[in-house]
């Protein structure tokens, strides 16, 4: 266990060096961040001052050295536009996304996983039928649509909940979340909800291609034959089988989510980290974007390793080395 | 009426009920506007763009205050006069209040000055050469020559309080700023809101709106939908799509009007140019007739714009020092193919091959623009290959002195309210003279036109600089070393009830405002 930690982590070194060196030189063809700052009537004596304000005055392979040298040291660069640590600004804006992110994927295993158990299990029926259908929407569907919609029917047609924005927040530990305030939850819904149907309609559909493989297996028939219910054979027997690849899917997706809500993000106007991104990609603004890439390779790293332990949990038979 | 639609109406009334308790006190006057983005600062001298100035302009006060229509008057100046030629001297109001309590004087201003001049702002401070606290209220400023536009300059200069930014930092000022304006900070979450409250103590009264929320809605439906909830009382730049639907719905108003922003093309007029082979046809003020005569903006106005643009009539707005009246390049040179063909003639030109550079997400539809121009320019055989592309990559790509370009398609908007910063910068020639024709992009060069800026560049006096500038729009628009096409509009919807005009400049100002009770 030890062993597979410290290779895990080795891994994890490799590949932030390679991002950060993939997203430097990609941000040098992707326009000058001078001009994003200056005025367009800029005389070269002040483009020349702001320069040398950012940092910009030196070579490439300088401002790479630079960075990994503060890096080192933990500071990871400030922001072109903002002048402000980059790091504080992503950090600032985390836990926004967490808790869409974490409502949506709750959404979506509560209703996915049952939804494909029982389509699994009862595969010729019309129900099964119709959810999987329904799926295909989930998946087909692109997220600014439903996002659309969701506005127009929930927010503007039946004013249930409202079409943007957090809402009240409570601050916990220095940072404000607004899934502890009941305003704060009218506000969370839509967007997760938005989130979540690609999700789920990816994990209903996994689970019930792993049930339906699981359904076939002898010990199914055994465990129904000595007296099991329908239902622990199902959950206990079937889905725990089954679950291996729902797992690594759901792993993968928490991230994408956590990484790039960005679409769903703009349309709520939830001030998360995908609208960060967005912006700073739109203006030049290098430090915030290498940093955010850099997080987010972090953040799968760290999902996929936590998948590996999880495996383990479910089947015995599996150890990580 | 089914069970469904009941519960629904139920469920409505009580969010309703919800947010009007969470909105509390009912006596205090409120106020929430959309914005299309969150302010990146909150230090005006760290950078501008539109939404940073509306904050600016609520937390902190210029010296001179420009009014909705460009025009200035006294602001914590409450007078100027010139000393000489070159010298300046501004009386400071009495008694006017900082946030904090503090009393303005003088040597804030000289901070202010000194800090712009070490911040990336210094463009701003171009005209200032010197300036000292004579006493505690009054300010000498001295300019490098004779510049009559100063005191228009200086409305974009927002006073800092010394002993503030001595207290928060250098830095502190983003999280902690603190002027003498009619609002102070209460919250800023970043891409959320920005919370301000009225201070009590403005020199020019309270407020009557108690606290104003901006919220950045990135997402133009969404900030339509907003204002249709009523979680917005005002929207900025309402979707050119959604206008008709918020005219139709009950309660609501759309509010327009020209912007400052004129898009123009400029024109190569070297006598090679990157992208045309061999001579370049452009450099004869025929072939540049030709192609203004082949634009037809008003069809553009209908068919890319949805009627939402005012074709330019010069290359600065009505309102401003330079514009010569009754003079318009759309009568001067109206759509004409016929003529435009005939002129192409004349030059001996068969037509020749150009590559217009564009941006794609700058201003209100520029790709479609861009496009429609191609397609014009075709029927008098200019043929136009676009290169359109990101404003990240666009303004490096284009900079003087435009190794790559030949034809260009940009905005440009002088808020200052006159037209020679845009002259000195635009069609000065360049490398002639420090600090001017720095983004003249065709390299046109006219001594006249350099003489006539020179001239009004080097007056004290507002009237004569009116009569140069006047004299060089007469020169350019026989000229045509660019072609203006059309001005932007805003559009602005609004709840009923809310009392508000938008500005010239765009700046929303909440204490201009008001809402029925």
């Amino acid at each position: 266990m030890l062993g597979y930690t410290i290779k895990r982590l080795i891994q994890m070194v490799v590949v932030l060096w390679a991002v950060s060196v993939i997203v430097f030189l990609m941000m040098s063809f992707t326009g000058d961040p001078v001009f994003m700052v200056v005025p367009i009537d800029a005389t070269d004596a002040e483009i020349a001052q702001a320069r040398r304000i950012l940092g910009l005055d030196r070579s490439l392979p300088e401002q790479y050295f630079i960075f990994v040298q503060n890096m080192l040291q933990g500071d990871f660069g400030r922001s072109y536009v903002f002048r402000e640590p980059a790091l504080d600004l992503i950090l600032e804006r985390l836990p926004a996304t967490l808790e869409i992110v974490l409502v949506a994927m709750a959404m979506s295993a509560i209703v996915a996983i049952p939804l494909g158990v029982y389509a699994g299990a009862n595969p010729g029926r019309f129900s099964s039928r119709t959810i999987m259908s329904g799926s295909l929407l989930g998946i087909s569907l692109p997220s600014f649509w439903v996002g659309m919609m969701l506005i127009f029917l929930f927010a503007v047609k039946w004013r249930i909940f409202p079409s943007s924005g957090r809402g009240d927040t409570v601050e916990i530990l220095g940072t404000r979340w607004s899934i502890f305030t009941a305003d704060g939850w009218t506000h969370v819904i839509l967007p997760s909800l938005t989130l979540s149907l690609a999700t789920m309609a990816i994990i209903l559909r996994i689970t019930r291609a792993g049930m339906m493989e699981v359904m076939r297996q002898d010990y199914m028939k055994f465990a129904r034959a000595k007296g099991v219910s329908r239902r622990n054979v199902l959950y206990r027997h079937g889905l725990r089988n089954a679950l291996i690849p729902v797992v690594t899917i759901f792993g993968l997706q928490l991230g994408d989510l956590i990484a790039f809500a960005t679409i769903t993000e703009t349309i709520f106007a939830w001030p998360g980290l995908g609208k960060l991104l967005i912006d700073s990609i739109y203006r030049a603004d290098r430090p915030v974007i290498v940093v955010y890439l850099m997080l987010v390779a972090l953040i799968f790293v760290v999902i996929n390793f936590l998948v590996d332990i999880v495996y383990t949990l479910i089947d015995p038979r599996i150890t990580v080395k | 009426m089914t069970t469904i639609t009941t519960a629904l109406r139920a469920l409505t009334a009580s969010a309703c009920l919800a947010a009007l308790s969470a909105g509390a006190a009912w006596a205090e006057k409120s106020l929430t506007i959309g914005l299309t983005a969150d302010a990146t600062h909150m230090d005006p001298q760290a950078g501008e763009e539109l939404s940073s100035n509306i904050m600016f302009y609520h937390i902190y006060d210029p010296l001179v205050r420009r009014t909705p229509e460009l025009t200035f008057e006294p602001g914590l100046a409450e007078s100027w006069e010139l000393v000489d030629d070159t010298t300046w001297r501004f009386k400071l109001r009495e008694g006017v209040k900082f946030h904090d309590g503090d009393t303005l004087k003088a040597s804030d201003v000289v901070f202010t000055l000194d800090r712009l001049k070490d911040s990336l702002m210094l463009n701003l401070a171009a005209n200032i050469e010197s300036y000292s606290a004579i006493d505690d209220l009054t300010v000498e400023i001295k300019t490098p020559a004779p510049y009559a536009a100063l005191p228009n300059d200086l409305a974009a200069i927002l006073i800092l309080s010394e002993d503030h930014v001595a207290k928060v930092g250098d830095d502190g000022l983003e999280q902690n700023p603190m002027g003498t304006g009619p609002y102070k900070l209460v919250d800023w979450v970043r891409e959320d809101k920005v919370e301000l409250e009225a201070f009590d103590d403005y020199y020019m009264g309270e407020a009557e709106i108690e606290s104003v929320t901006f919220r950045p809605i990135t997402n133009p439906a969404t900030r339509t939908a907003a204002l249709l909830t009523g979680e917005v009382d005002i929207v900025q730049d309402l979707a050119v799509r959604d206008v008709d639907r918020v005219k139709r719905e009950e309660g609501f108003e759309v509010i327009t009007r020209p912007s400052l922003l004129n898009l123009v093309l400029a024109l190569d007029m070297r006598a090679e140019s990157p992208t045309i082979e061999g001579e370049n046809p452009m450099t004869d003020r025929r072939v540049r007739e030709a192609m203004a005569r082949a634009i037809d903006v008003n069809a553009i106005q209908r068919a890319v714009m949805g009627g939402l643009s005012t074709p330019s009539d010069q290359y600065v707005p009505q309102s401003h020092v330079g514009h010569v009246d009754g003079m318009n390049f759309r009568e001067m040179y109206p759509y004409d193919v016929e003529k435009a063909k005939a002129l192409m003639a004349e030059a001996g030109v068969d037509g020749f091959t150009v590559t217009l550079d564009a941006t794609n997400n700058r201003y209100v539809n520029d790709a479609q623009i861009a496009q429609a121009l191609a397609g014009m320019l075709a029927r008098i055989g200019v043929d136009v290959k676009l290169n359109v592309m990101p404003k990240s990559n666009f303004w490096g790509y284009i900079r003087v002195p435009t190794p790559n370009s030949s034809f260009i398609m940009s905005g440009w908007d002088v808020p200052s309210g006159d037209a020679g910063s845009m002259y000195g910068a635009l069609f000065y020639s360049r490398d002639k003279r420090e600090g001017y024709g720095q983004v003249n992009r065709g390299s046109y060069s006219n001594p006249e036109v350099d003489a006539l800026i020179d001239k009004a560049d080097s007056t004290a006096k507002v009237e004569e600089r009116d009569q140069y500038l006047q004299e060089a729009t007469k020169i350019l628009m026989a000229d045509i070393p660019m072609i203006p096409v059309h001005y932007e509009q805003d559009i602005y919807g609004a709840r009923e009830g809310v009392e508000f005009a938008p500005r010239t400049d765009k700046f929303l100002w909440a204490y201009t405002m008001d809402v029925a009770e």
